[in-house]
């Protein structure tokens, strides 16, 4: 089902997924965000309103989302989302992504998430490591 | 041309692990400077001024940048008894396992898709004819598609030249070829009239379906250059075109990982290979 | 240190980082490990090569943890069998049932402390300090 709606990728169709990245079913959330991921200029449209979420496992699914956006794009929906966040694992989830995706505007924001966080040892390790990816690329 | 600047190790850890969270290929420190030519290849190609830029125009999926960049990493050659550890589980494990439940003389189906010259459906057919006690025991059909019209024509003339024929021994290539010159074999009538070509694009469900229902698909080296939402259709495409209990063999650097989880993974001999579940047994 | 060299611990889970925090704790205390993106991808893992342990998130693509444990247990294969530790940023009490009832032998709430890790992953293995 989740299939035939990514081809499909309308607004009606990536409505109908939404819900589910919500579920109790670790499947029907994976299946979901994976039509979401498939579908992702209409997936884009949703997305500030699911960073903004009251879950923060929905705020995490979502980061994922952002992914697929334009590099910059990414960088900075997720930046914005890392300066309020208030989630931890919702940070990291941010953090994982701008390994990949991040510029030196990212490299402050970064810095100011490890502070916030200093007893979480998975992100104090994912601010240095995404720092150090980011820090390089920029020759 | 001088030594292409080298990537830091950060940069390449970045391109590693978008590769592998794409591909599944996993490249290692060790396959760096391998990595780092076909990269910079790639950068000059694309006229980015940096790798920065280049990454970012990766990401985008643009104009099958990620399908040029892995073109670079796969030998992409097509020749006789390519990958034949996958042949040797077919008459093995697969169509042992396919005919536990049928009669003499039913039907086994096999696809070979994309086929491109034909080398692959004319392998099976040869495998077959070679290793399998039962080759004449049911109705084989072997049915080569693919979306180029150009390949499905040469591979219904059937010529083919040296290096295709490379892993072939001289007793096979007697027995199944005859010679028109030093540097081109044709395929012998019968064999060449045993498999039926069609012109098939694995995206287009309305293109697939017609193909019936098949015991054995072989998609190899051809998912992994699709893009996600591309990937996934067909793999439902092809998920259609098996029997219930049939299976499916992709290209040695593939996985159903990046694709679809509709198959289940079955390992065999070495080979990880995928079957459509079983259906369960209704009662009458 | 304990000698864990010959234990093999397959951590699965599709953020890059978390598995190169698991791995960094993991080889510092001796293990040898190998690395799944999602749970169909850990399943190949399981089928190729010889495993003492998996680590396994739960939210992936293609196939989420619970899926993967399901599948894995229901095979009749000498490797269904292998212990499970399931991680997850989840704590809820049915997130840990629908673990527990997939098959996981236990579940450590995200983020985990690389020490922590090591322990349980020791103590899995067989080796408890």
């Amino acid at each position: 089902m989740f299939t035939a709606l990514a081809k499909i990728a309308t607004p009606e169709s990536a409505s109908v997924a939404l819900p589910y990245l919500r579920s109790e079913d670790a499947a029907l959330r994976t299946q979901a965000l994976d039509a979401l991921r498939a579908m992702p200029a209409v997936a884009a449209e949703h997305l500030s309103q699911l960073l903004d979420d009251s879950d923060p496992d929905v705020r995490l699914l979502a980061c994922e989302i952002a992914r697929a956006l334009p590099t910059g794009d990414a960088s900075r929906v997720l930046g914005e989302l890392i300066e309020k966040e208030t989630n931890s694992n919702v940070c990291s989830a941010a953090i994982e992504i701008l390994a990949e995706t991040g510029d030196v505007a990212s490299l402050p924001i970064l810095a100011r998430c490890a502070a916030r966080f200093p007893n979480d040892p998975f992100l104090t390790f994912a601010v240095k490591t995404a720092s150090g990816r980011i820090g390089s690329s920029e020759r | 041309m001088t030594d292409p600047p080298q990537m830091t190790e950060d940069e390449f850890r970045r391109l590693a692990e978008f590769l592998y969270r794409r591909t599944g290929m996993v490249f290692t420190e060790s396959k760096r400077y391998y990595v780092e030519r076909r990269v910079w290849e790639r950068i000059d190609a694309t006229s980015s001024p940096s790798f920065s830029v280049y990454f970012a125009h990766l990401r985008s999926e643009v104009r099958d940048e990620v399908e040029q960049l892995i073109n670079a990493f796969t030998v992409n050659e097509t020749y006789f008894y390519r990958e034949d550890h996958q042949l040797a589980c077919l008459t093995t494990d697969l169509l042992r396992e396919r005919v536990a439940t049928k009669r003499p003389g039913d039907p086994i189906r096999i696809w070979s898709a994309p086929c491109s010259t034909g080398e692959e459906p004319y392998s099976i057919a040869i495998w077959l004819l070679e290793n399998w006690k039962d080759v004449d025991t049911y109705d084989i059909e072997i049915v080569g598609s693919d979306i180029d019209t150009c390949v499905l024509e040469a591979a219904a003339v059937g010529i083919f030249g040296k290096r295709a024929l490379m892993r072939l021994s001289p007793e096979v290539i007697a027995r199944y070829f005859h010679a028109l010159d030093d540097e081109r074999w044709q395929i012998l009538d019968d064999l060449r009239q045993s498999v039926r070509f069609t012109r098939v694009n694995l995206i287009e469900t309305k293109e697939t379906r017609p193909q019936g229902r098949f015991d054995v698909i072989f998609c190899r080296n051809v998912l992994i250059y699709f893009d996600d939402e591309s990937r996934r259709i067909a793999a439902e495409n092809l998920y259609d075109n098996l029997l219930p209990g049939g299976f499916i063999c992709l290209g040695h650097t593939e996985s159903m990982s990046r694709i679809s989880p509709l198959f289940e993974v079955c390992r065999y001999s070495e080979a990880i290979v995928y079957r459509r579940p079983e259906e369960l047994r209704r009662a009458r | 240190m304990p000698d864990n060299s010959s234990k093999r611990v397959l951590i699965i889970d599709d953020a890059a980082l978390v598995r190169a925090y698991y791995r960094a704790a993991l080889e510092a205390h001796g293990f040898v490990v190998g690395e799944a993106l999602n749970g169909l991808e850990g399943l190949e893992k399981l089928l190729l090569e010889p495993f003492d342990l998996v680590i396994a998130d739960i939210n992936m693509p293609q196939m989420d943890g619970i899926t993967f444990l399901r599948t894995l247990r229901s095979k009749e294969l000498p490797v269904s069998s292998i212990p499970v530790l399931v991680t997850s940023t989840e704590a809820g009490p049915h997130d840990i049932a629908a673990a527990r009832g997939a098959g996981a032998n236990y579940y450590l709430v995200k983020p985990i402390k690389q020490e922590t890790l090591a322990e349980y992953a020791a103590i899995f293995c067989g080796r408890p300090r």
